[in-house]
């Protein structure tokens, strides 16, 4: 089974690449706000089915909509962002477990309302690129890429790269930085909590919003896949460190690896027992995250 | 002390009051547990549509009638949430507090497994419309009937029929999804592909919602001339699509469930074509019935009218869970609300039933392994063909040859 390696590899750093888009957004709006997400899933499928609609309306290929998606998720994030900011900042009780409790009902929320508009059926979003895939060879070891995951794991990587350039090259960046490390001081500094907040959090939705129309042209949606992507994406940000951003790609990849190596090599049924047993001994060697640079 | 007094007299006088109060109804109170949401919602929907079409069949018809006079039927939906604990609560508080007269059953095996206990300890009768594992009937739950037979029983004859075809399938890859349904349709599968002397090169049981591609790139240097596989609508969708991700065409690609939906074929487009199913029910089965819709056609008709999709054999078989109980009702005599003696002689009667439906010939085994699930029904291969499900075997109730091998994927 030697000759399966390089397959087991690239499979890993695919299904890598896929979580790597899933979880950026959320670790860099936990980073800044400091709010745990759990409607990450549901920005995931809404964004899935504005890609799947407009597709079917204009059928077009679908990647072409990346940026249609990111604008509009952006601006409802953006929008969006001050009622969170609302609940995150009152005075009684516990914000941060009101916050959580906000986004769990907003999940809800949304995944209800998702099953009353598009329905209970599969969809898949039809793409050209989801067809091909590239064939490798040489002497007995082969590789089979398929093109769609390709173009997910460059586009993880380009997303991951635009995000450390925006964060660590940009006045913006600098704000935003400033903020995660101390709210007061930057707010003394005149850095505009509030609205840097509120971007920070539609680039959030916007990320999440376009990795949901490449989930859709890889695998299937469904108003109800929300939930399996926040448990992945939350997995994969606690592996990475709570907020440190520069660990996702790692984390995720790692992930991939896991899973592609048990479902070639192991037992498949073992597969998420794997990778919660890794995520265990991960948290208990450096609860802190593979490179103890969590929050 | 006075006002304690008062409060307790009320609720002695809502005590007494409740039973003559449930006393006087004159429709049937039929209890429906089914899941509307989680992973099975597109299932569950898919039973509520078939239970739905038969309330309303019987309630325009004015009702069913018992002695000269016609009582209408009202359905009480209790929400699974695809998870068996679920399913057993909403039995419960159906039988406790609803106080149905009978229940229309669960989509899916496991929450039938789990709410099947709960109603035999009230002694209330439930057919259910969808659930297919054996180990539903091999518990002999005496207030438990199906009317879809179980996997073990359907599951042989999509293999003999791909087993006939030419070139003869030598090797399959068998897989099934980590649920009590999908586990069983696997095992269903290797039991026939062995004793039809075809070789099971691997099987699995894989976890639900898995990216199965790393596996699919495993079993494609296995090179298997049948993959075939048990699950779930969505999962049966991205098995296609990882096969076709990584460019493998194996000469038959079988799954069970789910390529009857329509959701299947309108996500797949042309990578839907050719993938063989089990199936008890198609539209075009020939069924002359002596109940309620008069053949299949009928049905399918009254279905596309209703609901503006087609209807697949689990819609199907809901609407004739319904029918069962209507049957067995009228056979019976007893007006609504139903006491226990007359219960046990509902189940007593749903034993007896021998009836030509649209959906088939229904009979309830009585006896061995497919202990009160449909016997009387003849198991199906179907094929995708040109966007629509159609039968290829067994020979006898064939519409068209089957298409084999698979045409590959970068030629469709």
């Amino acid at each position: 089974m030697l000759i399966l390696l390089p397959q087991a590899i690239v499979d890993g750093l695919m299904i890598g690449g896929i979580y790597i888009t899933i979880a950026i957004g959320f670790s860099l709006a936990y980073g800044v706000m400091h709010i745990i997400d759990f409607a990450v899933g549901e920005w995931i499928m809404l964004g899935a089915f504005l890609g799947y609609y407009l597709t079917e309306w204009t059928r077009i290929e679908p990647l072409f909509y990346l940026p249609v998606v990111f604008v509009l998720f952006g601006l409802i994030g953006y929008l969006f962002q001050p009622v969170i900011h609302r609940v995150l900042s009152g005075k009684k009780g516990n914000p941060l477990l009101m916050a959580l409790v906000f986004t769990f009902g907003l999940a809800l929320m949304f995944k209800g309302l998702g099953l009353t508009i598009f329905g209970f059926y599969s969809r898949s979003i039809p793409s050209n690129l989801s067809a091909g895939s590239l064939s490798l060879e040489w002497g007995n070891f082969f590789v089979t890429i398929p093109t769609i995951r390709l173009v997910g794991l460059i586009y993880a990587l380009t997303i991951t790269v635009l995000l450390n350039l925006l964060l660590k090259k940009t006045d913006f960046g600098l704000a935003v930085r400033a903020l995660a490390q101390n709210k007061e001081a930057a707010g003394l500094m005149g850095i505009n909590a509030k609205r840097t907040n509120s971007w920070v959090y539609g680039i959030y939705v916007g990320i999440s919003a376009m990795s949901g129309v490449l989930i859709g042209c890889t695998f299937s949606i469904s108003a109800q896949m929300g939930a399996k992507y926040t448990v992945l994406s939350f997995f994969i940000v606690v592996l990475a460190g709570m907020g440190y951003l520069s660990g996702v790609p790692w984390a995720a990849i790692l992930l991939g690896l896991v899973q592609s190596f048990f479902l070639i090599y192991f037992n498949p049924g073992y597969t998420l027992l794997a990778v919660f047993v890794i995520l265990y001994a991960v948290l208990l060697v450096s609860p802190k995250g593979m490179f103890g640079k969590g929050v | 002390m006075m006002k304690r007094g008062l409060l307790t007299v009320m609720a002695l006088a809502l005590i007494a009051a409740g039973p003559a109060l449930a006393q006087d109804r004159d429709f049937y109170k039929v209890g429906v547990i089914t899941s509307l949401s989680g992973d099975l919602a597109t299932g569950g929907n898919v039973t509520k549509r078939g239970y739905d079409l038969w309330a309303q069949a019987v309630n325009d018809e004015g009702g069913i009638e018992i002695d000269g006079k016609k009582y209408k039927v009202q359905l009480f939906y209790t929400d699974a949430q695809s998870k068996p604990d679920q399913g057993a609560s909403g039995a419960e508080r159906l039988a406790t507090q609803e106080k149905v007269d009978f229940v229309l059953g669960p989509y899916s095996s496991g929450v039938t497994l789990a709410s099947a206990p709960v109603l035999e300890k009230y002694k209330i009768p439930m057919v259910t419309g969808s659930a297919e594992s054996p180990l539903i009937w091999e518990q002999k739950f005496k207030y438990t009937f199906g009317t879809i037979p179980p996997v073990n029983y359907t599951g042989a004859t999509p293999i003999e029929t791909i087993r006939s075809l030419e070139p003869t399938p030598k090797t399959a890859v068998i897989l099934g999804s980590n649920d009590t349904f999908s586990k069983a349709t696997a095992e269903a599968f290797q039991a026939a592909a062995e004793e039809k002397g075809i070789k099971v090169l691997k099987f699995n049981i894989v976890p639900t919602g898995q990216d199965l591609t790393p596996f699919m790139s495993a079993v494609k240097v296995l090179r298997p001339d049948l993959v075939a596989f048990g699950g779930h609508d969505e999962e049966l969708i991205n098995l296609v699509k990882s096969l076709r991700q990584i460019n493998y065409t194996p000469k038959a690609l079988l799954m069970h469930y789910g390529v009857t939906e329509p959701a299947f074929v309108e996500s797949l487009g042309a990578d839907a074509e050719g993938v063989f199913g089990g199936s008890v029910w198609t539209e075009t089965v020939h069924a002359e019935a002596e109940i309620l819709w008069k053949d299949a056609m009928t049905y399918a008709k009254a279905a596309e009218d209703a609901f503006g999709v087609a209807a697949d054999y689990t819609q199907a078989g809901s609407s004739t869970a319904g029918i069962a109980f209507q049957a067995a009702l009228m056979k019976i005599g007893a007006a609504p609300p139903l006491s226990d003696d007359e219960r046990d002689a509902l189940v007593q009667a749903l034993e007896e039933i021998d009836l030509k439906t649209f959906y088939g010939r229904l009979k309830f085994a009585t006896e061995g392994q497919y202990y009160h699930a449909n016997i009387g029904i003849t198991p199906l291969t179907v094929q995708i063909q040109n966007g629509k499900t159609v039968i290829v075997g067994p020979e006898k109730d064939a519409e068209a040859d089957p298409i084999y091998p698979l045409k590959p994927w970068d030629q469709r």
